[in-house]
Parts: C-alpha cells; structure tokens; sequence
C-alpha cells in the first residue's frame, strides 16, 4: 500500500517538475555543511540526497530552466547566419583570418557582428580565437568569417592541412624549427 | 615595438598585409585533472581562450555546449601554433572532429596513478593514425623505466613515444612538442604514397 502511495508521489513529482527544480535548489544551498541537517520522518523527502548545488547544474532536472538563457543568445546568435551551419569557404578551427583594406575602408558601413571581427582580424586571429573572442559557437563564427570572406571583408589565410590532410612535410620542418627557437 | 605577443619583436607583429601567413595546431589530450590547461599555458604566452561548440547531431535539441580551451603562440612571423584541449570523452564527436582534423599530432598526458583516463584517447589516436606521444605526468626518476616497461605492456605500439613531461616547465612541455613533431614527420614519411620522393631514412612499412 504504501509503496504504491510512494509511486503516486514520485508520478506526481515528475508531473511537476518546476517544484521539484525548486526544491532540489533549496536542497542544495549547504549553508553550514558542518552541522548536520535534521529532516521531518514524515515529510516525503526525494530518493536523492541534497548535493553542494555546483553538481546539481548538471543534473537533467536543471535543464527545463537554466540553460534557458545560453539557448537564446545561441538562436539569436544562428539567427545571424539566417540559420546555416555551414560555410561555402573551408575554414578549419585553427584557419587564421586577418583584416584587409576593403574592410578598412568600409568601416563605418558594415554590420554590428562583421565590424566586430573586422576590428578583432586586425592582427591575424584564428577562427578558434574569433569565435572565443566573440562569444560564438564555433559553427556561427564560422558561418560569419566565411560569409565575410565572400564579400572581401577579410583575407583567409588557408591552413597546410586544409582539406582535412596531415599537415604537409614542410609545415612539420617549420613547427619544428619554430619549437627549438622557443 | 611594444607589441608582446610574439617573440620576435624586431620583426614587428606578426602577419603584416602581403606576409604568407599559416597556422598548425596540435592537441593535448588526457584525462581529467591530468594538467592539459597547465601544460598549454606553459608553452604559450597569453591566457587559454574557452571556445564552444554545438554537439552537431544533438544541434536542435536543449543541451549544453562544450567548451574547448586553447592557446596559441606564434613560432615563426607567420606561423601561430594552435594547442587545444581535446574535448570530454564522454561525447566525443561534440567538437572533436574540428579539434583532431589536420592537426600535427596529439599529447597524451598520462598520470600513472589514472592510467585508465588515458587509455580513450590512445585508443582514438591509434585507431585514426594520428601521430602521439605518451608524456608521462612528472614521474621521478628511479621508476620512470618501470613505468615506460608497463607502459609498454599495455599494448602501445613501440613506435609510440613515451616522454617525461612536467606540465608545469616550459622546457619540459617544449621538449615534449618536439618529440611529438619529430615523431609525427617520420610518420609521415612513411605514409608517403610514393616511393619516388628521396627520403632521409628507408622506409620501414
């Protein structure tokens, strides 16, 4: 009798799964972990035991209300690129991108996020380093400096290993020698 | 000349209009804990950078990004070496593939007290022919040839490299990248597709 009162509640704890997001966040505030917390015999406390709250995050039940935030800017974010993944220019992570002179000249016309790399490219950055900088996901930065490539604004500098190869002999002799100079 | 980033500071900064300009990169793997951001931070001069990704095949559904950290510095006016590290194991095709893809080989950092969290990386390595190099996390001295004996046991092809790396040193860690490129241009030699090239050693296979 009672075990199937305890499946009701854990139904009905599933069917609610803003309280009980609520409550696991109360649980997890360890405000003293020195002294030990006392619970009522009686109250239907959850299986799992109140964890420090950093682990919490990354439990499933979290999902339906934190990640809400990193989710929208990430559709805003491919709303930019008018919801393409993919360039038409190969870009690698590692592909270097700088400024050029067209971008220069065209400075005060270009959009918000093209202005933003144009100004990061003016030393040479890479598309890793573009879509840290600008806080992209690495496909939306790539969409963006590909797209850019396409209109000129920046120069890409293709990598030795470009098309998805082994880097070739001569870079490994430059990465080499580049390494006994450091 | 103030510019710091790069270590030739006659030469200006790195990459003015018209200069070739080309970048590697290379990949530091390990388990958790193993000292992968140390070991990146020793060789560079700048603070890693954090760089997401969206799981590619989890892209329309809620789910959290992953987070790949990097540096990079430049060896030459017109070269920027590239260290990543590599991406949680527990999802490895979320931003792995970019990673791994045309990189000049991998590190593996192997803590003798965890050799197990070491061991999905070897195996990836081994299975898609990327060069790497077992570098051993600061073993001391008197049983570092013990180690580099079980080590071997475990299976690991003798071409493999097995270093002593202190993620901490500079010189250590630059020994290490050496290794790793020296290690990953004879590979490449002797995948070379054909015989008609003049090469520096015979080839063995």
């Amino acid at each position: 009798m009672s075990s199937a009162g305890d499946a009701h509640r854990r139904r009905r704890r599933a069917q609610t799964p803003a309280e009980q997001t609520f409550a696991d966040l109360m649980n997890g505030f360890s405000l003293d972990s020195g002294r030990k917390r006392t619970r009522p015999p009686s109250s239907p406390m959850p299986e799992r035991e109140p964890a420090p709250v950093a682990p919490q995050q990354e439990a499933p039940h979290f999902e339906a209300v934190v990640p809400e935030v990193p989710d929208a800017s990430i559709v805003r974010a491919y709303a930019w690129t008018g919801g393409r993944t993919r360039s038409n220019i190969n870009l690698e992570i590692e592909t270097l991108v700088s400024a050029n002179d067209q971008s220069r000249q065209s400075a005060g016309i270009l959009q918000a996020e093209h202005q933003h790399v144009v100004e990061l490219c003016r030393s040479p950055r890479s598309v890793a380093e573009v879509a840290a900088l600008m806080r992209l996901p690495l496909g939306v930065a790539k969409v963006l400096v590909g797209d850019m490539a396409e209109r000129g604004l920046v120069d890409v500098h293709q990598t030795a290993s470009a098309g998805g190869d082994t880097p070739d002999l001569g870079l490994m002799e430059r990465v080499l020698s580049g390494l006994r100079r450091l | 000349m103030d510019y710091v980033g790069s270590r030739f500071p006659e030469l200006g900064p790195p990459g003015p209009p018209g200069r070739e300009l080309t970048s590697a990169k290379i990949v530091v793997a390990g388990g958790f804990g193993v000292g992968k951001c140390t070991f990146i931070r020793s060789i560079v001069d700048s603070d890693l950078l954090t760089m997401t990704a969206l799981p590619p095949e989890r892209a329309g559904l809620v789910t959290e990004l992953v987070r790949i950290q990097f540096g990079r510095v430049w060896l030459d006016p017109g070269l920027a070496l590239h260290l990543f590290v590599a991406p949680q194991w527990q999802d490895p095709r979320a931003g792995w593939s970019d990673v791994v893809r045309g990189a000049v080989g991998a590190v593996v950092l192997f803590d003798v007290m965890r050799p197990a969290d070491s061991v999905d990386a070897m195996r990836y390595f081994e299975d898609h022919h990327i060069p790497y190099v077992l570098a051993l996390n600061n073993v001391h001295a008197s049983v570092r040839s013990d180690v580099k004996a079980i080590i071997r046991g475990m299976g690991i092809s003798p071409d493999v490299p097995v270093v002593n790396c202190d993620p901490r040193v500079r010189l250590s860690v630059r020994e290490a990248l050496i290794t790793l490129t020296e290690h990953a241009k004879l590979d490449r030699w002797r995948r070379r597709p054909g015989p008609d090239e003049t090469t520096p050693l015979a080839p063995v296979c």
